[in-house]
């Protein structure tokens, strides 16, 4: 997914440690939203909240409606700020490759969003349905079930679901480290070549 | 450390004063090497204050909680609301936009020794200015494509929502008219 370049979620940013937007971000955000808000009731409803997702991202219609309905968790056809704030919190997260970060810094409202039945676990299929939210590929969401599921009753409760955010919250800071250090020794590596090709000329 | 000082925040119920929050938040970035287990035990009650309204806490009213940033943000938002919309929005752009070009100087300079500081450089950041015109422009955009969609164009909330729409061009206009003269 990325974000409609230009459109006003694009100049958004996430504070880099804790995944929210700034107090200005917010207040901006606060006025778009009651502009979108036709019927002043501050809420969204259905048709609006999918306009509005159809402008500034690439999904499709399905995809929309299954996160309107995942975010309108009193059935109300409507969603209201609170609701919006979290959705645009993870496009941004998304849209700057923070997922891992977002979901570990905000695992509790993450695993009630996931957590569609109120049944405290989350089961595969419903993670499976949302994995274009936080873009876990199918082989991980396979090694997560495996790995931590510890109860072994093929769901995850919210402790095993934690885990696993400060496994993949290791695993993209490695990834990280791995990433600078390559960038270190890239530019030494590129002027070797070149040296060798210098010398098999002169001889 | 950092997690310590913003308990101590919390508690001394200051948390009405949203800057203060935010200032700590920003001062933290660079303090990445944070133990995981401080960053483990405050991480709940940092996810509380992203989902303070999901389904289990839906419940709990805006702003009751210490350390809901999000809800007591919300409060705050609304209580301004009504003083921020309608025909004010113009002036207040226009004349936020000369104060802020006026003082950029002067504050970035007093930034280092007025409280706060990082929540002032982060007012003088910009958003492309004018906010409002491109935040207007692409709500018309969208509130359009959804006129376009709806199937009865004798219903009530069709009706509204092309009044809406027709307010929203007047105003723009009247202020692209304000700009030119």
């Amino acid at each position: 997914m990325k974000l409609k370049q230009g459109s006003f979620l694009w100049y958004l940013y996430l504070d880099k440690l804790y995944c929210l937007l700034s107090v200005r971000n917010v207040k901006a955000l606060l006025e778009y939203f009651h502009l979108l808000d036709v019927h002043h009731n501050n809420t969204l409803n259905d048709v609006l909240f999918y306009h509005f997702l159809r402008h500034v991202t690439s999904w499709k219609r399905t995809q929309i409606m299954i996160v309107f309905n995942m975010l309108d968790w009193n059935a109300m056809g409507e969603i209201g700020f609170d609701q919006f704030y979290m959705l645009v919190c993870i496009l941004l997260a998304q849209q700057n490759h923070l997922e891992e970060q977002f979901i570990f810094r905000h695992s509790r409202p993450v695993f009630e969003l996931l957590d569609l039945d109120g049944e405290l676990r989350i089961g595969a299929d419903h993670f499976h349905m949302y994995n274009f939210l936080f873009n876990i590929k199918k082989q991980e969401l396979r090694e997560l079930y495996h790995d931590f599921d510890i109860t072994g009753d093929r769901r995850l409760n919210y402790k095993e679901f934690k885990l696993f955010t400060i496994f993949t919250m290791d695993k993209y800071q490695e990834k990280q480290k791995a990433e600078k250090e390559q960038g270190k020794t890239a530019p030494l590596k590129k002027k070797r070549p070149h040296r060798f090709i210098l010398s098999s000329k002169l001889f | 450390m950092l997690i310590q000082e913003l308990n101590s925040y919390q508690s001394r119920s200051s948390y009405k004063d949203t800057r203060n929050l935010w200032t700590r938040a920003t001062l933290s970035q660079p303090k990445l090497n944070v133990p995981r287990s401080k960053i483990c035990d405050d991480s709940d009650a940092e996810g509380s204050s992203l989902g303070s309204k999901t389904r289990r806490g839906y419940s709990r009213k805006a702003g009751r909680e210490p350390g809901d940033l999000h809800g007591h943000l919300s409060l705050e938002m609304e209580l301004r609301r009504g003083s921020i919309l309608g025909s004010h929005l113009e002036e207040d752009v226009d004349s936020k936009t000369e104060t802020e070009v006026s003082s950029s100087e002067s504050w970035l300079s007093m930034s280092r020794h007025t409280p706060h500081g990082a929540y002032w450089i982060e007012q003088q950041n910009r958003l492309p200015l004018p906010l409002m015109e491109v935040v207007e422009n692409e709500a018309l955009e969208i509130l359009t494509k959804a006129l376009w969609s709806e199937d009865g164009p004798d219903h009530f909330l069709t009706k509204h929502l092309q009044r809406y729409i027709e307010g929203l061009k007047r105003r723009r206009s009247k202020r692209l008219h304000l700009v030119m003269y």
